[in-house]
This record gives structure tokens, sequence and C-alpha cells, in this order.
């Protein structure tokens, strides 16, 4: 069996489809696979798409494929996402679903293609509120109410990270929370309760209160340390308990203040961490692994340590739950009320009215490359952007459309800003920015940086900016003049802290895009593949 | 496994033959007849809840007794009885989980040779010591004279449902918020279907006719609005109230046999939830309650065997002590350990279901 496990490696990079490089790496690759076929492994390729709070347990997932010598593969999604795949009638190319929460296949696997769904782990998503920011609030200790915490919003006393609703389950959850909240303890959103004004009010009251967003939960965790880590303490972010307790163990390392956990007392939404099979008809033995690896996951010794990540473990696993923390209020033995989630129309029209009128409003900077080497391909590829982006059809099919309320610039530059157009998210404002973008041809040399700077000033000079959510979206194939170094210059002395979103097209060297991201706390999307996925990705982190 | 049955039964042939007369002996004996050689393959549809019970080795040992192989297909009892898709698949038998699905079969124009309730499972509701503590309290749940079980007075929980009472009006200080119990899909599901009829015939005072559901029916949709999201299956919605907890699920709707069978699938951790320190999961009979007959559906002559064997003392024992199902008339077959709570052998007040047409009127309601 050591041997099996040494030479998985091996097998892994075969697997990987590099072609042969070298001779010695596929001689000992067929020798792990004769090696693994006579220990009785499966030699199976199996697949997962996961939420990113599951990272952590990649480990423990991965060691049950070596040791059956499988080669597993997990790539990481929102929730909302692997819905959305699935609703699509070619489904999921993956073997196996593991969302954060059963209702995105309720909702959207219309199609039942995913069997056997399990829940794995329980996880309330709560807020976590920087200690020394709780106790100012008087909230240690405390029974806190939505109502609290709207209160702290609205006195300007609280901001916080969450995640967009429309693409991740955190981010949902805590939404849905906080329309059951203003609903005043109803059993259940029922489908007239959204068309009620003062919930509406209340809400977007709340939702005022976001200060960064995300499209996935274990990115917001990250920027959050990250930020620590710069000297930004942001007060408060919307997470599940068990990534609290993750964050909480990396700022503790880093000496750093940790969050307190306040579990709403009207209710939260609860996650089960379900894993499912998708049978894509490749033999009994991919369905076998499948079952095997859920009784693995089930094992007490398994369970024990998914319990030691701060996950809650189904019925009879208190006793091996993680110990309770009261100096940030964690406790995975306590019992939370979870709010019902609403029949699927329900959250449907929910999630539209966040899209639509309850989230932050975006104010949003898009500098367009078109410079000399953006011509043909990543012109297209432009064009065709600009299509997805201003055409709300084609946007709201994967919940990423404008709002009146948001606003937009347009910078198409090459060596230098050629123009600025400026408009509302409304129809008409997308359809003006939609003419002047299809005007503009590739020619000339490049300069994203003052694209960016040019972005960041319209961006400040924004009345309100505070109401808005802001962001500078760069689309590039990535080769640039000009030095990062005065435009950061600027950055810095910003009121306000800008995240610079990088789009590639076409033969993208991404280095300088991604250093760019990195320093302003924001992230590189590749937009040659899948344009409206990199959009839709973009999108949920403003 | 099938192999060494076989071997087995072959042995056994040798010795009997080995008597005198021994071969007339066991052709006379039906429970024998499969050691002979001749076995009928049988296909049909079951719903979900049987699954376990007719995958169990035992079971499938019996049946092979008999002579049986049954290919039993999973589907919903609705649909089993009403998709062409299903049906042109000509199964042999049907075997739903309500008798309602007799008629509606009927309706789809299956010729049924023969039908007859082999299973019952009551509807139970399932929730957790702390809810019934409380509700023992506030007076909802009182201990039954004969038998010893917890009896839920569920028309007094359906009235402080639509009265928008909280848990703690109930009794339960455990609990934020408005008091709930939450039910698979009555369109799709089962256990769902017959809870619709029991809520259905407890607001109108009576066993629902057309005219009480119009009378009534509105108070009926709005026990199953206020539950939300509802689960597709009585198993799936068993496993979230299993894995959810007493903040997540504080009560379901479900058979009696569902809990029996968990905590048979895995007696150690039963017995770890039992000494746990955290809230354990309890049933309550609704008083009064709706059983759920599983009626056999014989569709072709050959089935009638499998009705035979199914009936026999030795599959009811099986049905009720490893997989908590009840007989024909809602008795017990043999003893069983008292696994999960109190299994009282006789439950008071049971109601009969509506009609057929009275429930599809209610469905249509209901669908969204």
């Amino acid at each position: 069996m050591i041997s099996g496990q040494v030479d998985l490696k091996s097998s892994g990079s075969r697997a990987d489809g590099a072609s042969m490089r070298m001779k010695l790496s596929s001689v000992l690759a067929l020798a792990a696979a004769l090696l693994l076929a006579a220990c009785n492994s499966s030699n199976v390729k199996f697949s997962i798409v996961s939420g990113s709070e599951n990272t952590v347990l990649e480990p423990i997932v991965q060691e049950f494929c070596a040791k059956q010598g499988a080669t597993c593969t997990i790539s990481y999604q929102g929730s909302l996402d692997i819905g959305l795949g699935l609703q699509k009638p070619e489904g999921l190319d993956q073997d196996a679903v593991w969302p954060a929460s059963s209702v995105w296949v309720d909702l959207f696997d219309s199609g039942r293609k995913v069997r056997n769904l399990t829940s794995i782990a329980q996880m309330p998503v709560i807020l976590g509120v920087r200690k020394s920011k709780a106790a100012e609030l008087g909230w240690i200790g405390k029974q806190v109410y939505m109502k609290d915490i709207l209160a702290a919003v609205k006195d300007g006393k609280m901001k916080f990270l969450m995640t967009s609703a429309t693409q991740s389950n955190s981010g949902a959850s805590a939404y849905l929370a906080m329309l059951s909240g203003a609903l005043g303890g109803k059993q259940v959103i029922e489908p007239g309760d959204l068309d009620n004004p003062s919930v509406h009010d209340t809400v977007s009251a709340l939702l005022q209160g976001v200060e960064r967003s995300s499209g996935s939960s274990g990115w917001l965790a990250d920027l959050y340390v990250d930020s620590a880590r710069k000297g930004t303490l942001y007060d408060a972010m919307w997470n599940y308990e068990a990534t609290l307790k993750e964050t909480n163990d990396k700022l503790k390392q880093m000496g750093d203040e940790r969050l307190y956990a306040v579990y709403p007392a009207d209710g939260v939404a609860v996650g089960d961490s379900p894993l499912g099979f998708i049978d894509h008809g490749r033999g009994a033995d991919v369905e076998k692994f499948f079952t095997d690896l859920l009784a693995y996951l089930q094992t007490d010794a398994v369970r024990k340590r998914i319990g030691d990540t701060g996950r809650r473990l189904p019925l009879g696993g208190a006793a091996i739950q993680a110990t309770a923390e009261p100096d940030w209020n964690f406790d995975p033995g306590k019992l939370v009320t979870s709010i019902r989630m609403p029949e699927p129309a329900v959250i449907r029209t929910a999630l539209n009215l966040y899209q639509e009128a309850l989230r932050k409003p975006s104010l949003t900077a898009l500098c367009f490359d078109f410079s000399g080497s953006m011509e043909n391909e990543g012109e297209k590829q432009l064009q065709e952007a600009a299509q997805f982006l201003f055409t709300p059809e084609k946007s709201s099919e994967v919940l990423v459309q404008w709002t009146p309320s948001d606003h937009i610039f347009v910078l198409p530059f090459d060596s230098t800003v050629r123009d600025i157009f400026d408009a509302t998210g409304d129809p008409g404002g997308q359809n003006q920015l939609l003419g002047d973008v299809a005007q503009q041809r590739a020619g000339g040399g490049t300069d994203m940086y003052a694209c960016a700077s040019q972005a960041l000033r319209k961006i400040l000079a924004t009345p309100d900016l505070s109401k808005y959510l802001p962001a500078i979206v760069i689309m590039t194939d990535g080769r640039t003049d000009g030095s990062a170094e005065p435009f950061l210059a600027e950055w810095r002395q910003a009121p306000v802290p800008v995240p610079v979103f990088g789009i590639t097209f076409g033969d993208a060297d991404k280095s300088q895009l991604d250093s760019l991201a990195k320093a302003t706390s924001a992230r590189v999307f590749d937009g040659g593949g899948d344009l409206a996925g990199a959009f839709r990705a973009a999108r949920g982190y403003n | 496994m099938a192999l060494s049955r076989r071997a087995f039964g072959l042995g056994l042939l040798g010795a009997a033959a080995a008597g005198t007369g021994g071969y007339l002996t066991l052709k006379d004996r039906p429970e024998f007849r499969g050691y002979l050689g001749n076995r009928v393959h049988l296909f049909g549809f079951i719903g979900g809840e049987k699954q376990a019970f007719l995958a169990d080795p035992d079971v499938v040992g019996a049946l092979g007794g008999y002579g049986l192989e049954l290919d039993a297909r999973v589907a919903g009892s609705v649909e089993m009885v009403r998709e062409p898709a299903l049906l042109t698949q000509k199964p042999q038998f049907l075997w739903p989980s309500s008798s309602i699905m007799v008629d509606l079969a009927r309706k789809s124009g299956v010729s049924i040779r023969n039908d007859q309730v082999v299973l019952n499972s009551p509807i139970v509701v399932y929730t957790w010591g702390p809810v019934v503590e409380g509700l023992k309290r506030s007076g909802l749940v009182s201990v039954a004279a004969k038998g010893g079980y917890n009896q839920l007075d569920l028309k007094a929980l359906l009235d402080a449902i639509l009265a928008g009472k909280n848990w703690s009006d109930l009794g339960i200080s455990e609990l934020y918020g408005r008091a709930r119990i939450v039910s698979t899909d009555p369109n799709r599901s089962n256990s769902g279907f017959m809870f619709a009829g029991l809520v259905l015939s407890l607001m109108s005072g009576d066993v629902a006719t057309q005219e009480l559901l119009a009378q009534h029916g509105e108070a009926a949709k709005a026990i199953f609005r206020s539950m939300g999201l509802k689960s597709s299956s009585s198993g799936k919605l068993f496993d979230q109230y299993i894995a959810g907890g007493l903040g997540a699920e504080p009560m379901v709707v479900g058979y009696e046999n569902q809990l029996v069978e968990w905590a048979l699938a895995d007696p150690a951790r039963w017995q770890r939830v039992q000494a746990g320190a955290g809230a354990k999961p309890e049933i309550l009979y609704p008083r009064p309650t709706v059983y759920s007959a599983h009626p056999l559906i014989v569709i072709d002559p050959a089935v009638d065997q499998l009705l035979e064997a199914l009936t026999s003392p030795k599959l009811q024992e099986l049905a009720w002590s490893k997989h908590g199902f009840r007989g024909p008339l809602g008795t017990v077959a043999g003893d069983a350990d008292a696994i999960a709570g109190v299994r009282p052998a006789e439950i008071e007040a049971v109601l009969p279901m509506p009609s057929a047409d009275v429930m599809l009127s209610l469905l249509s309601q209901m669908e969204v």
C-alpha cells in the first residue's frame, strides 16, 4: 500500500494530460498503474465542484483519493454558480457537487441530475465583529437581533464584508436572514412579503453596510486576513461560523484582534454542506468510489477532523465537535435558530430583488484596452464583452444585471485615455455605452496605468461616494507600458480603497495585472474562455 | 451470496430427497419452492421508503425461498400510478405508499388483477426532546393511557401555527420565533400527501369532502404555505431532520418506520445518540393520525406469489422487527425491542383519508 501512495504522484501527473514530456515519467506512471492495480486500487478519475469554504477539507478528501489510487480534481465555485451549472441542459461535467447548501440543488437541479445528496456538516452563517467594535456596540455576551445590526449600520458605527447574495451561499444566507428579520419573525418569507416597501427600506439600509463584496466566502475571509496584515482592520464580516474560526486562528497567529461571533437571535440560515453524485454513466467503479468517499467522510475519525475545523456535525457529533472558544463567543454546540428557507419561486424573486433594487449600488469604471495589440481577436472579444455587459437580457440571465442606481464609466484607452463615457445603469444608459464602445477600433500604444488613474479620479469625484461599492475593472491583454507606481501612490492617498480588477483577453500576460490586483485587494479573471463566467465572477466583487 | 444460497438449497433438496416423500413435502411448502430451482423474476415500481426493506439480505433470502427475484425500481407513489413513461415499461406490479394510489392507477387505465395492503406505517411527527417536554407543559402532548407513547394534539398545534404563536407560547423556551411544522411536498411525495389529507380533515372537523374542502381548504393551504421550501421525498426530509437537529428542523412529518430503520441500521450510532448530551430525536403520534398503507397492486398473475410471500408471517415479522413496518391492519408481527422511543402495539384514533377526488382537488389547489 505504501508504494501505492508514493507512486500516486506520477500517475497523477500523467492524468493531468501533460503530453509525454519525459519517457521516464510515463514509464513510472505505467509502473504505478500496474502496482495500483495489483493493490486492488481503483484508478478512478473523479472530479468534484465545491464551494470555496471546503478548501480546508480538500486534504482530507485527497488523502482518501490517494489511498484508493484515484485521481481527484476539486474545483471551487460559488454555490449559486454550481446551481446555475446544474440548471443548464448539459449540466455540470464533474462527478460530484459539494455546494454549501442543498437549497441550491433543490432550486436549480430541475433535471434531478444529482443523486444521494448527503449532508457532511452544518454551517450557520453568522456575523463576526471585531471584538473591540462588538464591545463598543455593547454586544459582548448579549442577544443581538437583526434590528441591532441595522441600528449600528444606520448610525454609521459598523460596516461589514459580505459575499454577493446572487453568487455565494453565505451572502444569500445573510441576505435571506435580513429579509426574515425585517418581516418581524414570520415563519417564512411568502411571495407578497417582497412587495412590502418597509421590508425594502430595512434591507437596503442593512446592505448599505457592505464595505466589500465578493463572489466567494473563502476569498472574503482571505481579504479580511490580508487587509489586517496590511494594517486595515474591517469592522465585521458575514461568513460561516467555521470560516470565522479559520480566520480567527490566523488573526491570532498574527497577533491581531479577533472577530467576535454574533449569532443573530432572530435566526440565521444554516448551510448543510451536502455532497452529491452526478451520474455521467462512467461506470460502476466511479459510483462506487463516490459511495466509498461518502462512507469515509462519515467515519468517526474523519468526522472528528471535520469537526476540528469548526464545522457542526449531524446528530451524534456533539462529542467530537471543536471545543468552544468563549473569548470570541464561538460555540459549535450552541443551539442556533435557523430561518426557514422560502419556496423556490420566492428565493428567485428575492435574488432578483437583491440584484435590481436592494444591493448597494455599484460605481464601476471599466477600462477597455483598444491598443494595437488587441487588434482582431482581442478587439472582437472586447466588443462581445460590451455586448454581454450592456444587454440586460444577457446579463440578467446570470444575475449580474445593472440597475438604474448603478453608475458606470467607460474608458477606452491606448497609450492615453481616449474618452470617458458616463451613464447610469438604466437600459437607456447601457445602450448608449454599448454604442460608444462599438465605435472604438484597436490601434496605438498601451498604458493601462494611465487609464486606472483617470478611472480612480472619476470615482473619487463622484458625489455621495459612500453610497456606492466602487471598483475599477481593466479589460486588457495585459501588455502595457508605463509603470504602476505613480498610480499606486495616488491610490494610497485616496480616502477609500478602490479595488482594481482585471479581465484578460487574447493571449494575455497576467503578471502586471496580477500585481495591480494584489496591491489593491482585488482579483484577475480570465475572459478568454468563458466570458460570461468571468464577468459574473468580477461583478460578484462589485 | 445468491450462489451459496442456491448451493445451500440444493443441499437441502438433496437431504430431503433422501427421505421418502421429501420432495412432495417441499413442493407443498411455498416458502421452499425456490429451492427447487424455478425462480421467477418480477419487475415493478416501489416507493423509496421500502427500498431498504427489499434490499435487506434476509428479505431477499426469504423471497428467494418463494422462488422470487425482484427488480424493484424506486419511483414516487404518485408518478408510478400516473406517469406514462413508467407505465409503458410494463411493470408487473406497483407498490405505492397509499391506498388512494390504487384508485389513481385504475383511472390511468392500469388493469389491476388484485390489490392488497401489505404493510402499514402511521404518519408521525419527528421532533426533539426539548420540544416534547415543552409541549407536555403546554398540554399539546400527552402520554397515551394504553401503550405509554407520546401523542400530539395535532389540531391544537395547527391552530397555534395559524395563530402565529411563538415556540415560547407553546412552552419551548429553547427555540426563538414562530412555531412551525414541515412536511414533504404533497404534490410529489406521499408523506406530504397523507399529511395534507390529515390537515384538511382536522381543519374540517371530519373526514374531508368536497364541501368541507371549499370551506376549510384555505386554512389547510395556509399551513403548507408556512412551510416554505418543501422537500421532494420523505427520505430526504428525514435526512434533513437528522442532520439539521433541533435548531434547523424542530418538527417534521414522516413515517413511523423511518426512525426505527435509522436506529437499526447502525445500533452503535443510536447508542451514542442516546448517551450523548444533545437533544434526542423523538416520535410524536398525532391524535388522530392517518395510516400510510402500502398496497401491492398485482398486474401480472406471476405476482400472486409475491403477495403470498409478503403477507407470510416470516416477512411480516422481518418488516416489523428490522424495518418498523406494521402489518395490513396496523398490527405488529411479533415482538420488537422498543427502539427509538415507544412503538405502541396499537395506535388509537386513526382517521381514514379523504377520497381520491377530494385529494386531487386539494393537490391541484396547492400546486405552485
